[in-house]
């Protein structure tokens, strides 16, 4: 980045096929629109540009475009505030998750298991899926969380357990709607 | 070590980042807390299986269009003029004084009208009324906050977080519910539900009084956790008037230093 911000503007491309896939998974996370999350990671590559001398090359460089992608996302939520994309239709857009394990009645069973955690991810209040999309898809450190959010390391940890505990609760609600 | 502060390092356990003290620490809680233990196990294999969830690829035309973008983009750069904001803002203002006193009388309409569609000063117009069907929103209403209420007050943990989860479902301005949530932040002796219902506050958070019942509620709380949790809905809610709590808080050593840090950090961001 910081070559990109010496007026290397090729070097983006280097930047880009590192990091659009995990940027591009983080969008769908949040808003469950994969159209809307591939104009987001153009969007977000084209902020690094235009913004390119506020980066600190001292400063992670992860942390650093994560908050782009925030701001970014925020921006878009607040031009199509009031718009929508409901679950169900969300689900028809996209393929049940497909399940590696061995047997063919495990690989249903965890198919099923699967498929009820992503609708359950999916219900999570938006902040708490945030937070552990960055933590368990993006594998990112809770330093950089931390600088993401604005807030400290310890505030991250706590962050993290009160949302995997609202996904189980979730998780469970959900389970017991199946089995009723 | 006690419960909660196992709770906090759940998440350093799960990603293999313990120091060799805590981790030993943390392994002799779950050894002695059958409920340490029991929830370890429930949440990691959901952790776990968070991993597992199928990978979201973009489609092949991401790719091209970035490539192309940047392309335009360099091309761009290469052929641009170079020129400075004055210069490009004297290339727009016209010369001749007639032409400049036209230009200014409609900036003022624009900016006016503008300022007119961003602050419309209209009469709403009225709903026709409909008895029957505000009668039915009043009944479903009354039976949101009936589930609530009494799931609040049932023995169990569980119902008493499902009570918690029916909150959201009632009003705002419902103060029964409301008074119903900050007793279980102030006095549920389960601390998932006092969490939960942290959370559920936040929808009544425009009224003052659920504002200053969050700000008194922080000193009565005992758990490091529901403090936290407490003092992240005081910023989202901006509380400015929690300040002198907060800078009390930040500087009493007979408070968890992870809550005395989280109330500087919250002081900071309501300043």
């Amino acid at each position: 980045m910081a070559q990109v911000g010496a007026g290397e503007v090729s070097k983006l491309a280097v930047l880009f096929e590192r990091h659009h896939r995990p940027l591009f998974r983080y969008f769908v996370s949040m808003n469950r629109n994969r159209e809307l999350a591939e104009d987001l990671v153009q969007d977000v590559f084209f902020r690094m540009l235009r913004y390119r001398s506020s980066y600190d090359p001292r400063q992670s460089f992860t942390a650093w475009m994560y908050q782009i992608a925030r701001n970014a996302n925020v921006d878009q939520a607040q031009k199509r505030r009031g718009e929508v994309v409901g679950i169900e239709e969300f689900n028809e857009r996209r393929p049940e998750p497909v399940s590696t394990a061995p047997g063919p009645e495990e690989a249903a069973a965890r198919g099923q298991d699967l498929g009820l955690l992503k609708r359950a991810l999916e219900r999570l209040p938006a902040d708490k899926r945030e937070i552990l999309v960055l933590s368990r898809f993006q594998d990112m450190k809770y330093e950089d969380i931390a600088a993401v959010l604005g807030c400290e390391v310890g505030a991250v940890k706590v962050r993290v357990y009160r949302a995997i505990r609202a996904l189980e609760q979730i998780y469970f609600t959900l389970a017991g709607e199946r089995t009723a | 070590m006690t419960c909660d502060e196992a709770k906090i390092l759940l998440a350093d356990y799960w990603s293999q980042s313990l120091g060799e003290a805590q981790e030993l620490g943390f392994e002799a809680q779950l050894a002695t807390c059958n409920e340490c233990r029991a929830e370890t196990e429930r949440l990691g294999a959901l952790w776990k299986n968070l991993a597992l969830l199928p990978i979201e690829e973009p489609g092949p035309n991401l790719r091209g269009r970035f490539y192309e973008a940047l392309g335009a983009y360099r091309q761009g750069l290469e052929s641009r003029p170079r020129r400075n904001l004055r210069d490009a803002l004297a290339a727009f203002w016209p010369k001749q004084p007639a032409w400049q006193m036209a230009v200014s009388f409609a900036l003022l309409v624009a900016g006016v009208g503008v300022g007119y569609g961003i602050h419309p000063d209209r009469p709403a117009r009225e709903q026709p009324a409909n008895s029957e069907l505000a009668q039915l929103r009043g009944e479903v209403s009354n039976m949101r906050q009936m589930v609530a209420l009494s799931l609040l007050q049932q023995q169990s943990a569980s119902e008493r977080l499902r009570g918690v989860s029916w909150a959201y479902r009632v009003e705002p301005s419902d103060t029964e519910v409301l008074s119903a949530l900050l007793t279980a932040v102030n006095q549920d002796p389960n601390v998932n539900v006092r969490l939960a219902a942290v959370d559920a506050l936040h929808a009544f958070g425009s009224s003052p009084v659920t504002r200053n019942a969050i700000i008194r509620a922080i000193p009565r709380q005992t758990t490091p956790l529901v403090q936290i949790a407490l003092l992240d809905l005081l910023v989202d809610l901006k509380e400015k008037e929690a300040a002198p709590e907060l800078r009390k808080l930040s500087t009493d050593e007979a408070v968890n230093g992870g809550v005395r840090q989280h109330a500087r950090w919250a002081l900071e961001k309501l300043q």
